[in-house]
């Protein structure tokens, strides 16, 4: 079932003197339940196509269909909503509210939306558990490690039930040990719960994970490959 | 959990936040203190002025306030009597004759206000009676005796009624005090004499002691020297109906001390009795009556009630009758929300720096939060969160030290505020009223100062927030 549509999709950066096509005209699908890996060296427009994709950005050019909505038709407003209800992100630096514990960050976005105590209480221990975190629920970021912090974060972007969860450079700042932990969890939560994951990563250890590996370079599409 | 959210980042960084609640805390507390200071000097000054000198509401002929005329009494006084007895809100009412003239001692002489009164009643509507220096005399409690005065302390001064005296008995009571024998040994030589006035007294103090024995010591020893000779007489003259002059002698029966040195350097209280027969005014005619009421509000719903009742009479009411202390209350009251306005918005200008080095610190936080689904309302929200509660945690912790502050003694400037009619010591008073009043401004600075900042917050794009180190 088709849940992404990038169709012919450019973005250019206009600085002072020089034009940045940072995405030349790239289209691309994505089903629910995909693992995907976009890698591509830096300066190739990973970012930029995942924060299109998340509508973080808007396209010069081109659409971005979620569930055959347009991102770049919604307004400003409606489009935070869209992102809350349908989109969950994975930071490479975790970006978890210091001052709230791994529960609080988790059970921020249920908040946001009005869920129940007792839906969010349930919520919040699921996802805890399923990161390996339920007896660190009440740390805050601060007394977790890197990779507790970033599993924090998953657990975070999955709170909202979204239909895919953009993670950018999510095993950049982590070591071997937390790394594979953390694809560990993330593959296991495609698998079982058929989340889909798109990762921009130039990390090997996640593009061996990955069952779609999307080169791209210079903003271009080079390779599209599916591994059974 | 905006608002949970909101309370934890105002601890984030606790020194910057600290600052700044001191700083609303000191601004809300000196504001707030200065307020309290002047509403509890004015209150104090009402209340004196209410409960010691002219009450709640005056009846009189209309034109006796012009030049007390002897012969402008309150006609058919059983009536007038009769209707302020049976309006609603009046407390307790006293008749009052008054008449100026001369007060005369060996010494010196003053022109005051002389005032016939029933003591009993007059007990009813006001409480100078309790002002009486113990041992001058109880004017108020000796029925049946004629020809007795009441006297403020200043008049009493004036007149050289009171004196000061050094005696084996004020050095023992010093002694006794602490004060050192050195001091007491540079007024032992004085032991014996009499002083006929403050001034001279002070005088030939200045003159031996040190300026560190007089500001230790110079009030306990003026206190002690004090001196009242008992059944200490003086002559009032004054012209009666006839405009004949004539007077009597009186013996001083009290001297009151109140905290007006106007009103106790003029007026002179004697017996109605005393004076209807000096001046040869009827057991009925007397100049005003003076009313004391149940509730200081009500002041103005019943003289408008009695001034519609009778209307060949003057009414007035606290207000009308000392216009300098009405503007002055009126006045206080724009003079604080000046005040309070002033310090609020600079402390406003503090808060908004930090929240703007907030927002700045927080550039990559705030991308997150929009990325993943928080709408400008609810940044605004916490921003506008975090900066009322700064204002708000400073703003109680001012108002707490408040009502931990007991009052404040202008000793030093005992003279100059009771030449106005204030007291030395005056006790801060805030009503809840000002209180609530206090907290919703302090809403309002942290509102008022979360805009700029929150404005900066929502401007901030998402994905070039989330790339900010």
């Amino acid at each position: 079932m088709k849940i992404l549509e990038i169709k012919n999709v450019h973005k250019i950066y206009n600085s002072s003197e020089v034009q940045v096509h940072a995405v030349n005209g790239i289209s691309l699908n994505f089903d629910k339940g995909e693992f995907a890996a976009i890698v591509g060296p830096s300066g190739s427009g990973k970012t930029t196509l995942l924060n299109m994709i998340g509508g973080l950005d808007k396209p010069t050019e081109g659409e971005i269909l979620v569930d055959n909505t347009n991102l770049a038709k919604l307004k400003s407003s409606s489009l935070i909503d869209f992102r809350m209800r349908n989109i969950g992100f994975v930071f490479q630096s975790y970006n978890l509210i210091p001052v709230l514990t791994a529960k609080e960050n988790v059970e921020f976005i249920m908040n946001l939306q009005k869920w129940n105590r007792k839906s969010r209480d349930r919520r919040t221990f699921e996802l805890l558990k399923s990161v390996g975190l339920e007896e660190r629920a009440n740390s805050r970021p601060a007394k977790l490690s890197g990779g507790q912090q970033q599993r924090v974060a998953v657990a975070r972007a999955l709170a909202s039930k979204p239909k895919f969860v953009l993670a950018d450079e999510p095993t950049a700042n982590l070591d071997t040990k937390s790394t594979e932990t953390l694809l560990d969890i993330m593959e296991q939560l495609n698998r079982e719960e058929g989340i889909t994951f798109i990762f921009s990563t130039h990390d090997a250890r996640v593009v061996k994970k990955a069952r779609r590996v999307i080169t791209i370079e210079d903003g271009k599409v080079i390779s599209d490959e599916r591994k059974n | 959990m905006i608002w949970k959210t909101a309370w934890k980042n105002v601890w984030r960084n606790k020194v910057r936040s600290f600052v700044v609640i001191i700083s609303v805390t000191i601004g809300i507390f000196g504001g707030v203190f200065m307020v309290a200071v002047m509403n509890g000097a004015m209150e104090q000054r009402v209340d004196a002025a209410l409960n010691e000198e002219i009450a709640h509401i005056h009846i009189n002929d209309p034109a006796f306030r012009d030049n007390y005329d002897i012969d402008l009494t309150i006609p058919d006084l059983d009536s007038v009597v009769s209707i302020v007895s049976q309006t609603p809100g009046v407390r307790a009412f006293t008749a009052r004759t008054i008449i100026t003239g001369m007060a005369n001692t060996a010494a010196k002489s003053a022109g005051v206000q002389i005032i016939g009164i029933n003591p009993e009643t007059e007990k009813s509507v006001f409480r100078l009676y309790e002002t009486t220096i113990p041992g001058t005399g109880d004017f108020f409690a000796t029925p049946g005796s004629h020809n007795m005065a009441y006297i403020g302390q200043d008049l009493a001064k004036e007149l050289n009624i009171i004196r000061y005296v050094i005696d084996e008995n004020v050095l023992d009571s010093l002694r006794g005090k602490g004060v050192p024998g050195k001091t007491l040994d540079k007024l032992a030589p004085y032991s014996g004499t009499r002083f006929r006035s403050e001034k001279t007294f002070k005088k030939e103090m200045k003159s031996v002691l040190g300026v560190k024995e007089q500001q230790a010591y110079g009030a306990m020893i003026l206190k002690e020297a004090w001196s009242f000779r008992q059944r200490s007489k003086m002559t009032l003259t004054f012209l009666d109906r006839n405009l004949v002059q004539t007077g009597a002698v009186f013996r001083i029966a009290g001297i009151f001390d109140i905290k007006n040195s106007m009103y106790e350097m003029s007026q002179v209280f004697v017996r109605n009795d005393d004076l209807i027969s000096l001046t040869g005014l009827g057991p009925d005619e007397v100049h005003q009556l003076v009313i004391a009421l149940n509730d200081l509000g009500s002041t103005e719903t019943v003289a408008a009630s009695l001034a519609q009742k009778l209307p060949g009479l003057e009414v007035m009411d606290w207000k009308e009758i000392q216009p300098d202390l009405a503007m002055m209350t009126d006045l206080t009251q724009k003079y604080y929300a000046v005040f309070m306005a002033v310090i609020l918005a600079a402390l406003a200008f503090g808060i908004v720096n930090t929240m703007l080095m907030v927002v700045l610190e927080r550039t990559k936080e705030l991308g997150m939060l929009t990325a993943i689904g928080m709408n400008k309302r609810r940044v605004f929200n916490m921003i506008m969160l975090e900066s009322i509660f700064l204002s708000m945690v400073g703003g109680v912790a001012g108002m707490i030290v408040i009502t931990a502050t007991r009052g404040i003694n202008f000793a030093n400037y005992t003279e100059g505020l009771e030449a106005f009619g204030f007291t030395a010591h005056i006790y801060p008073s805030i009503t809840p009223l000002f209180f609530i009043t206090v907290t919703l401004l302090i809403i309002a600075t942290g509102v008022l100062s979360s805009i700029y900042p929150a404005l900066k917050a929502l401007k901030l794009d998402p994905a070039e927030a989330l790339r900010t180190e």
